[in-house]
């Protein structure tokens, strides 16, 4: 036990005055909230954009009518090019309406008026605006339709045989941990990231410092070695999860959520719930990373290799993400894949059952200590000790 | 007191160590001498329990390596082939950790160290990081981690390796000095003046085999060589292949 520590120990002190160890622990705590910021500025920028939107129609002069429901609709009514199509395919605008020339004569005979919407079908990041556009004309359309139904004695029922009702099932609080779930991307990253280098140092570095053999002729079991180097890598880890989730929480704090509609709220039971699930990972990500960097003869080597290693978080947060997985049992005791779906819970405010965490905190502790176990054994192999 | 019996080691096809028996008895010095690749750093990396032989028995104090290396390794003071330091740390923190990884600690453990600093000269480096050392300053740090729990067997593979004249002379005073407390040193050498002007005894392996053991007027005898160097070249069979 002694021993352990005092392993721990020169790890963390050895950790602590290498740069590079040091800026990979600190690198995700800094860089996420401003990317967070910088992604929320831009959707926030994005709607404010929308909400006072233009709409060109050309010879707008021949539908009054329409211009003055537009306007009183909150949207500005410019002036379209004198070539519309042209504008359009080259992008200067997302859509232009045409006003027909008779429009004015069917609108006054009650005929259906035509009115043209030219827009470019390829261009997929125009059709929000497009569709705000089509969806204000046909507002105006029923809207008069039924004033005209009305008009003639006849009920606006007739016409709408069927109405389909939205009833959005997902609260307030749902969208938000669906948009929290990329963020929390950044922490479970972070369990990764943190610890890594101190990681590959305490295995692989050992190796290319030919450090490693006057190690082991100390004294000590393979296990009790490779326990202290996976606490130290661990405390490393969960600094890094700890200090991602605290900036992040800072940054959300500033950014404008109330104005993306979205309702977050850190309380701290939500902080401690989300580190108590988030914090075991630290020792799966550790153990899983010497695993790995205890084939590695070289940092470098082992450094490509754990870096292959990063991309498996990725692949269960993306399928969570694709599928809208919900919360299942079997999900539990799958690191990553758990802590993605529990901490999207957690902050979606609607924790059930206890159990699920504890499965996922003891499932990822036993797997990391099982990598340990493993790397121990690997610490006794003659081609590791001198393999070069 | 380390005693070796018919160790034996293969790797693939290739016997690297081949039946090989010697006993280090308290305060002599024991050299193996040897070509490269005779056999020494297997033998050696054995006796320090990093590899497992094939057959054979090895007893450091009576504790048998195989049965238990801990016990084993807690009795020999170890400067392995590799000697590799921790860069971002100091001497003083190499010695530390090596002591607290014997189970030494608190005042114990300091007074130890300040001992081997003084022992090994190394009052101006103690408290820098080992970054940058010249191979002198670096051997000396391997040294003083090898020695720091106070062990009565001393295993030394090609100590003098890489160093000058008077890090060899500094080197050669303190295995005397081990001797005189009557520690048992066992070290390795590729060099026929460095083992004859140190050793009580002289053991010369050749292809994974003891080819001759004695001490150096012994040898001499044996080999009808008056000079020890030609003895060596003698006992090893080298004159065959080279004219």
């Amino acid at each position: 036990m002694n021993q352990v520590l005092a392993v721990l120990r020169k790890e963390l002190i050895d950790g602590l005055r290498d740069r590079r160890s040091v800026v990979s622990a600190l690198l995700f705590p800094l860089l996420a909230p401003m990317m967070v910021t910088f992604m929320l500025n831009i959707q926030a920028e994005r709607k404010r954009e929308s909400m006072d939107m233009e709409i060109p129609i050309v010879s707008a002069e021949r539908a009054p009518d329409l211009v003055n429901w537009i306007e009183r609709s909150g949207f500005t009514v410019v002036d379209g090019p004198e070539d519309p199509e042209e504008a359009v395919r080259e992008g200067d605008l997302d859509f232009v309406f045409v006003v027909p020339e008779d429009f004015a004569e069917d609108f006054a005979e009650g005929k259906t008026a035509e009115i043209e919407l030219v827009h470019d079908g390829t261009k997929k990041d125009a059709s929000a605006s497009i569709g705000r556009a089509r969806g204000l004309i046909q507002s105006y359309s029923r809207n008069l339709g039924t004033l005209r139904l009305i008009a003639r004695g006849v009920s606006p029922q007739i016409a709408l045989p069927v109405k389909i009702e939205d009833v959005d099932a997902a609260s307030a609080r749902q969208k938000a941990a669906h948009f929290m779930s990329f963020i929390l991307v950044y922490v479970i990253m972070a369990a990764f990231m943190a610890g890594m280098n101190l990681a590959i140092d305490s295995t692989a570095g050992e190796r290319e410092r030919s450090s490693f053999e006057p190690l082991l002729v100390n004294p000590v079991t393979r296990l009790a070695l490779a326990l202290g180097k996976w606490l130290a890598a661990v405390v490393f880890s969960a600094t890094g999860i700890a200090l991602t989730l605290g900036s992040l929480v800072f940054a959300l704090q500033q950014a404008s959520l109330q104005e993306l509609g979205i309702n977050l709220t850190f309380s701290v039971p939500v902080i401690a719930g989300v580190l108590f699930t988030a914090l075991p990972l630290a020792f799966f990500a550790s153990g899983m990373q010497m695993l790995v960097s205890s084939f590695a003869r070289s940092f470098k080597e082992a450094q490509t290799y754990v870096s292959l290693l990063i991309v498996i978080p990725i692949i269960p947060t993306v399928f969570v993400i694709l599928y809208s997985l919900n919360n299942e049992w079997w999900m539990a005791p799958i690191p990553v894949l758990s802590q993605q779906v529990l901490l999207t819970e957690i902050l979606g405010g609607e924790t059930g059952s206890i159990f699920p965490y504890i499965v996922s905190g003891l499932s990822s502790f036993a797997l990391g200590l099982l990598s340990i176990w493993v790397t121990a054994r690997l610490f006794a192999r003659e081609k590791i000790i001198f393999g070069r | 007191m380390i005693r070796v019996e018919d160790l034996r080691k293969h790797f693939g096809e290739v016997p690297a160590v081949d039946g090989i028996s010697f006993e280090a008895p308290d305060g002599q010095v024991t050299g193996l001498l040897g070509p490269n690749g005779a056999g020494k750093t297997t033998t050696l990396r054995m006796l320090y329990g990093l590899m497992s032989p094939d057959a054979g028995h090895i007893e450091v104090d009576g504790s048998q390596v195989a049965d238990d290396p801990q016990a084993a390794q807690a009795k020999m003071g170890i400067l392995p082939d590799s000697r590799g330091l921790y860069p971002r740390l100091t001497p003083r923190e190499h010695l530390r950790y090596f002591g607290q990884l014997h189970q030494l600690d608190g005042p114990t453990l300091d007074a130890r160290i300040d001992e081997l600093v003084q022992l090994l000269d190394m009052g101006s480096i103690v408290d820098r990081r080992a970054e940058g050392f010249s191979q002198g300053e670096r051997v000396k740090t391997a040294l003083g981690r090898a020695l720091v729990h106070d062990p009565a067997n001393v295993i030394l593979d090609e100590p003098t390796n890489g160093l000058d004249v008077m890090g060899t002379r500094a080197m050669r005073s303190l295995i005397r000095r081990m001797r005189e407390e009557g520690k048992c040193v066992l070290f390795s050498s590729h060099i026929m003046q460095e083992v004859s002007a140190l050793c009580d005894r002289i053991i010369i392996i050749s292809t994974g085999r003891i080819v001759a053991a004695g001490t150096p007027d012994e040898l001499r005898e044996q080999s009808g060589q008056a000079n020890l160097e030609d003895a060596f070249v003698v006992l090893t069979g080298l004159d065959e292949v080279a004219p």
